[in-house]
């Protein structure tokens, strides 16, 4: 009598596909793929890959722990390698992701009493969108710099007294210069925790400023985009 | 039928090869320091530099050409970028990861290789791309009687942006700790002295299986546990820890049991700021300086290393001279220090490194010379002292033995006696250099005495060692 083998198949399951691209600006877009297949912290990045590629680059997750699609978001960076790529991703198309990794990702327990300061360049706003439509009740404030007010990336989902724009090339922001310049006359509470996330000279510049006005170093949490 | 492996890199690509070899030798192999002999030809790449990985091109270049006159398999595994992997597949006949070791004799056999083993016992068939487990799985062929490494993670998800791991090793995979400790108690069993417990980030241990495993404290602990029970002496070592992930609670482990050797290896890699920022190191200066704080308040004996890297992106003479600072704070014992080279596959390698070659050159000198002050500083206060030293070679002047103490020190011995290898004497201090010490053999030997007597006898310790013994000797007689 034959014996009827039953083949086990594996689904690799950090595979996702392509369900929609939001063009946000010229440059700048965002990926929407199927619901996240592990747990992650609102904050936290993952790694990406295009299918059939080698390489891969660290995202943050732009999407909600409880939202029905994982999301990232992409500013195609001109001669680059990698954003090009996933510039020419279509709808259907496969991408890997591994993660999510790193200690950015906001503890729920922390979000109950704290008060938050988030302060993003450009798509570093990222974590931040994760984290306010996760924990939307919580009291923070986002304090968003571009050059263009074009690039105030969904800026709609953020009430409108907790987004704080600074365009450093338009007049169009709630403050017409570089994000430092109006992180210099803001005063925090004592307790605030500042969450920094974007270009390391975006974040050189703001720890200092938030050290000089007393924040210990620990208050004060930094990923950067490179 | 021979093989040769040659293995580049670091201590975690060394214990990869003694796998491997256990797993060639299981075939058949027998290993030859002759490349030119071997019908098996195999290498553990390394992909940290750019030097290794050109080693490797050039090495198998000249294996293709023997092929020529020549019945040979070529191999390949180790910390393989993923674009050299493509390539790698062009240039030799097997290559693999270490999670697929024990599908090898499979690869070799289906590339039409028949091993003595393989004309004996028909292997099974492995099913592919089986977890890294498997290779944890496999016994090592230990190059040393005395000291081994046991890997306890593979992988990294730290991401620093000098760093290409993330992208060779994978993502961090804990190995159950089960195993580890069973590992570590057949060492000891085995009279091994010297364990160091290996992974890209020890200190995340168990974080990846998400509250099933237990964590890198605890599996200190137990290691720590068994020490107690074993009555044996040995010193188990870890590395490389993170700071991001390192806390007090490792180093009151450390401190609770005497087999956890009073010796940390702790990479700082930049003492500046915003350097840190940029080499994503995901933590301050201030949390370093508070670990530092615990070494010295928990276990004040222990030994402190670190890695440090000069002339990375955007270090000028100011980061630079904040390094220095951190070195002038901590006093290391020792410091690998690296001048910045972009590696392949690291975030970094993408971008301008402004700092010039000779500012490099200048910045390693400077910090040698102040590590150089610090390290003889400590070691002069050691003279005079007596210290267990394991012995682990020959030295280079004739009837001198070499040795390390617990804290890794460099010790030199006045006497050349293959017996003592592997072994764990007292050595009395004479003199301090830079980078090591000399001494002679202790007048007081208890090398047959009870172990228990042994311990707790610590570089530093606030009594003399061998007034110590003297008093142990007489509470135990009590």
């Amino acid at each position: 009598m034959m014996s009827l083998i039953k083949h086990e198949i594996k689904i690799d399951e950090s595979f996702y596909k392509v369900e929609e691209i939001r063009q946000l600006t010229r440059e700048t877009f965002s990926l929407i793929l199927p619901k996240a297949r592990f747990a992650f912290k609102a904050g936290q990045h993952i790694s990406l890959g295009i299918y059939g590629d080698y390489q891969s680059r660290e995202y943050s997750i732009y999407s909600g722990i409880k939202d029905d699609h994982l999301e990232v978001l992409v500013k195609e960076v001109n001669n680059g390698y990698f954003t090009p790529k996933l510039r020419k991703l279509k709808v259907g198309d496969l991408v890997e992701i591994h993660g999510p990794f790193g200690n950015f990702g906001m503890e729920p327990k922390a979000t109950e009493t704290g008060k938050f300061v988030f302060i993003a360049s450009g798509t570093g706003i990222a974590p931040f969108r994760s984290i306010a439509r996760t924990y939307p009740e919580i009291d923070y404030a986002l304090i968003h710099g571009v050059r263009y007010t074009t690039e105030a990336y969904d800026r709609n989902e953020y009430p409108g007294d907790r987004y704080i724009l600074c365009s450093s090339r338009d007049t169009k922001g709630t403050y017409h210069g570089r994000l430092t310049g109006y992180l210099k006359n803001c005063t925090f509470a004592a307790e605030t925790q500042f969450y920094l996330c974007g270009n390391s000279d975006m974040i050189f510049d703001a720890l200092e400023i938030l050290k000089e006005m007393g924040f210990e170093r620990d208050q004060i949490h930094c990923e950067v985009y490179f | 039928m021979k093989y040769h492996l040659i293995t580049l890199g670091c201590q975690m690509n060394l214990s990869d090869s003694e796998r491997v070899s256990s797993v060639l030798e299981s075939m058949g192999y027998m290993h030859t320091e002759h490349e030119e002999e071997a019908n098996l030809l195999g290498m553990l790449a390394c992909s940290v530099r750019q030097k290794p990985i050109d080693k490797v091109y050039n090495k198998i270049a000249q294996w293709n050409r023997w092929k020529n006159n020549r019945n040979l398999v070529t191999f390949v595994s180790g910390c393989i970028l993923p674009a050299d992997k493509e390539k790698f597949l062009k240039s030799f006949d097997l290559i693999f990861q270490m999670s697929e070791l024990a599908q090898l004799p499979e690869m070799i056999r289906e590339y039409g290789v028949v091993t003595p083993a393989g004309l004996k016992t028909p292997q099974p068939v492995m099913p592919k791309n089986e977890h890294i487990s498997e290779m944890w799985h496999i016994k090592p062929k230990y190059q040393s009687t005395y000291e081994a490494f046991v890997p306890i993670q593979n992988g990294c998800d730290k991401f620093c942006t000098f760093c290409a791991v993330p992208y060779t090793r994978g993502r961090e995979v804990s190995r159950p700790s089960g195993e580890i400790v069973e590992e570590v108690r057949q060492l000891v069993c085995q009279g091994y002295k010297s364990i160091t417990l290996l992974g890209q980030n020890v200190n995340s241990y168990g974080l990846d299986k998400n509250g099933r495993e237990i964590n890198f404290t605890e599996l200190l602990r137990q290691i720590g546990e068994y020490g107690k029970i074993s009555g044996e002496e040995f010193w188990v070592y870890f590395t490389s820890p993170h700071p991001q992930d390192m806390n007090r609670e490792v180093i009151e482990v450390i401190a609770a049991y005497d087999c956890l050797a009073r010796q940390i290896h702790l990479p700082m890699q930049s003492g500046d700021e915003h350097v840190l920022i940029k080499m994503n190191r995901r933590h301050s200066m201030d949390k370093y300086r508070r670990i530092v704080a615990d070494i010295r308040e928990l276990i004040p004996q222990a030994t402190l290393f670190t890695d440090i890297i000069v002339g990375f992106s955007g270090e000028g003479e100011a980061e630079f001279q904040n390094t220095l600072a951190a070195m002038n704070e901590f006093r290391f014992n020792m410091a690998y220090i690296a001048m910045y080279s972009p590696r392949p596959g690291a975030a970094s390698f993408r971008w301008e490194n402004e700092v010039a070659p000779d500012d490099k050159k200048d910045r390693l000198h400077r910090s040698s010379e102040v590590l150089k002050i610090h390290s003889r500083e400590y070691n002069e206060t050691l003279v005079g002292k007596t210290m267990r030293v394991l012995i682990n070679g020959t030295d280079r002047k004739t009837g001198f033995s070499s040795g390390l103490t617990e804290g890794k020190l460099i010790v030199r011995l006045d006497r050349r006696d293959d017996s003592l290898m592997g072994k764990i004497v007292d050595v009395k201090i004479t003199s301090a250099a830079d980078f090591s010490l000399s001494g002679k053999e202790a007048p007081l030997n208890l090398q047959a005495s009870s172990p228990t007597l042994l311990h707790r006898r610590r570089e530093q310790g606030n009594e003399d060692s061998e007034h110590f013994i003297l008093n142990r000797i007489l509470h135990v007689k009590k």
